[in-house]
């Protein structure tokens, strides 16, 4: 009894992460950048969520043996804010009210207070999230400088901090001319020093990517190529060639970094190339296959 | 979730008791999940919303036209007469009181359109009454409007979407709550002004957030008439950092008020083409995306012609495409109901069905034309006239 309740439990904690993308999904290996990308129409954030509940909600034996090091998540949005990502995480389980007062998580508000001159309302609702109130990009280095040694605590904790930056490129878009993709991928290097591995998502739609004729396209390209080389995979989302179907949502082709040749901590091992199809449901839901499935 | 869902339905339709005192008139919840939406004032457009029924508060929609036709600005004036209508508070940037005045009116109560919807609507099986509105698509095909199912079941709740007579004008009450803000056109001499670069829309901004927060209980709607035109916008607004930071400032206003804002803005896609990477990051921050290109003036009155003698549907005016839906598409974009993304869709305007929607299918060969409206038999005497003819 006791052990079919238990079989349960598991079958439906693993149900929320696409079989197909597991390797992917699963914590990658120290110092790694993984790009995720998406276009109009085909948006990241169910990915993004599927990698804040394997890295928060991991169950497996490991982390219940060393207690010392718990895997913490930043989360920083530029077009979202906290309430969304609540919402959609309530669904998958994820309960970031309470990750955020055991100080696994935290959230950066890159959507509230960035452009919005107006005095805002007290925070006390928005439950945990700090509001970036500056665009520079020197301010917003530094807060997420200081969320991280918020969510670190101790010195000599070996705690993993999963970094999240989610769109990122909104920055580069609006921000002006003081930032420029070079600085943006200066300051990117910059935090991977101090966090145990980043994922970042851009968009990368044709007309931001295909014509170099203002800056605003040639910074964005500029941006999300670099970081593409950089990148240990890329998983790019994109609505489906032939047009639209009841039920796909969209493709998504996972590509490997240049890195993964010289890899020598077996990342290549999990992750190989391939493209495969994926449905959102109206419940939040993912269901990952591959063509003809 | 089920339960959820159910308990709306039972809320919105049948008792309507307990949720008309928590919901603001003019929204109702969303039939998929809850939701409070609003009405667009075009019953169509709120059928297409990706199964909510309706623009879902708290989110924005961004109409792109192509050519000099203003199919968009007549969305919105729909949206702003609605708005009106209930009671909402009305922001429009960038145009003067005059653009008030045009706003289409309500139509008269007695016409014969409304009578033939009433008697279908009673028809209707009564057990179908909670899942007609996940068709909704299909109901807007045949021109069936939403809020009159609701009307015939309790006559005393209050419409969603009104009728709207495009030759009518609306007669604004004096207690209307509409407000024109002009994009701040300030063109100082002062060469260190613009060195310094006041975005046009920080006045706008402004207005905003402290009207929403001095009304915080009401419903608000945000008019933003042709995005970016010369003729109302000076030329630095075009800059990336002022519009998009606009957009995204006004995002951030509508998470902000999840239950009390929403916003129609108009981007003329002849001057901002969407293969420019600037189109594309305001499509991305707003959350639909919906493109009119209507068909070139001249096709019209021939189509109109040939089309209107073999059906009383209106011809087509122009296709419409959707890119991007509310809600449906932040989530990943899948599992709505009937939400036509991707489909071929063609609208309409007639005077007093408004913007029409409907899926695009190919008007019937010029040959083939005349065959349903003669007559099977007729069909071979026709072949004849046409060979005495020669």
């Amino acid at each position: 009894m006791k052990a079919g309740l238990f079989f349960d439990i598991n079958a439906k904690m693993t149900s929320r992460i696409p079989p197909l993308l597991e390797p992917y999904l699963a914590l990658p290996p120290e110092a790694s950048l993984i790009l995720l990308t998406g276009v109009l129409g085909a948006s990241t954030n169910w990915l993004v969520l599927r990698y804040l509940h394997s890295t928060l909600l991991r169950q497996d034996g490991l982390s219940e043996i060393t207690h010392q090091s718990e895997d913490k998540v930043l989360l920083i949005s530029f077009m979202r804010d906290f309430a969304f990502w609540k919402e959609n995480g309530r669904r998958l389980g994820i309960d970031f009210d309470k990750l955020v007062t055991k100080k696994r998580f935290a959230f950066l508000d890159g959507l509230t207070g960035l452009f919005l001159k107006a005095p805002q309302k007290p925070s006390s609702t928005k439950g945990g999230g700090v509001v970036l109130s500056k665009s520079d990009l020197a301010s917003v280095h530094e807060e997420i400088r200081q969320a991280l040694e918020s969510l670190k605590g101790r010195e000599d904790a070996e705690d993993k901090v999963l970094l999240v930056v989610d769109q990122i490129d909104l920055l580069l878009a609006a921000g002006g001319d003081g930032i420029t993709a070079n600085r943006l991928i200066e300051m990117l290097m910059g935090l991977r020093e101090h966090v145990y591995a980043i994922v970042v998502t851009l968009y990368a739609d044709y007309p931001l990517l295909g014509s170099h004729q203002t800056p605003l396209e040639t910074d964005h390209a500029a941006l999300l190529l670099s970081l593409a080389h950089q990148a240990d995979f890329t998983m790019s989302l994109r609505l489906l060639d032939s047009g639209t179907a009841r039920d796909v949502s969209g493709v998504v082709r996972i590509t490997v970094g240049d890195h993964a040749a010289e890899d020598v901590q077996g990342l290549h091992k999990r992750i190989e190339e391939r493209e495969l199809l994926y449905f959102v449901g109206g419940d939040g839901g993912v269901k990952v296959f591959e063509r003809g499935q | 979730m089920s339960f959820r869902k159910r308990s709306v339905n039972v809320g919105d339709g049948g008792g309507s008791i307990a949720k008309d005192k928590i919901l603001s008139t003019g929204t109702r919840p969303s039939p998929l999940d809850g939701r409070p939406t609003t009405s667009t004032g075009t019953r169509s457009l709120d059928s297409l919303l990706a199964g909510h029924a309706g623009l879902v508060l708290g989110n924005s929609l961004l109409v792109e036209e192509t050519g000099t036709t203003d199919f968009s600005g007549t969305l919105l004036r729909y949206y702003a007469s609605e708005g009106i209508l209930q009671g909402h508070h009305v922001h429009v940037l960038g145009m003067h009181e005059g653009w008030a005045r045009d706003l289409p009116g309500l139509s008269g109560e007695s016409s014969s359109i409304r009578t033939e919807e009433k008697r279908a609507s009673d028809e209707k099986m009564k057990i179908a009454w909670r899942y007609e509105r996940l068709g909704e698509f299909g109901a807007g095909a045949r021109d069936r409007p939403f809020s009159n199912n609701t009307t015939s079941a309790s006559q005393t709740q209050t419409v969603f979407c009104h009728d709207f007579d495009l030759s009518k004008r609306l007669v604004i009450p004096s207690s209307a709550q509409i407000q024109f803000v002009p994009a701040s056109a300030r063109q100082s001499l002062d060469f260190t002004d613009t060195e310094l670069g006041i975005s046009p829309f920080t006045t706008f901004l402004n207005h905003l957030a402290t009207h929403l927060s001095a009304a915080a209980t009401a419903v608000h709607r945000i008019i933003v008439p042709s995005l970016l035109s010369p003729a109302l916008y000076p030329p630095q607004g075009s800059k990336p950092e002022y519009v998009l930071q606009f957009l995204h400032a006004l995002r951030a206003l509508l998470r902000q008020y999840p239950a009390n804002l929403t916003a129609m803005i108009t981007l003329p896609l002849t001057l901002y083409p969407r293969i420019t990477g600037l189109t594309r990051w305001m499509e991305l921050l707003s959350d639909g995306v919906i493109e009119l290109a209507p068909f070139p003036s001249s096709a019209i009155p021939i189509k109109a012609a040939s089309n209107a003698s073999t059906s009383q549907e209106e011809p087509p005016q122009g296709m419409m495409r959707i890119h991007r839906l509310p809600v449906f598409h932040e989530k990943g974009g899948g599992g709505g109901e009937s939400s036509g993304f991707g489909d071929d869709l063609a609208f309409s305007l007639s005077r007093r069905k408004g913007l029409v929607i409907k899926p695009y299918s190919l008007p019937p060969v010029e040959g083939d034309e005349e065959t349903p409206q003669r007559g099977i038999e007729h069909d071979h005497g026709k072949a004849t006239k046409v060979d005495i003819e020669f």
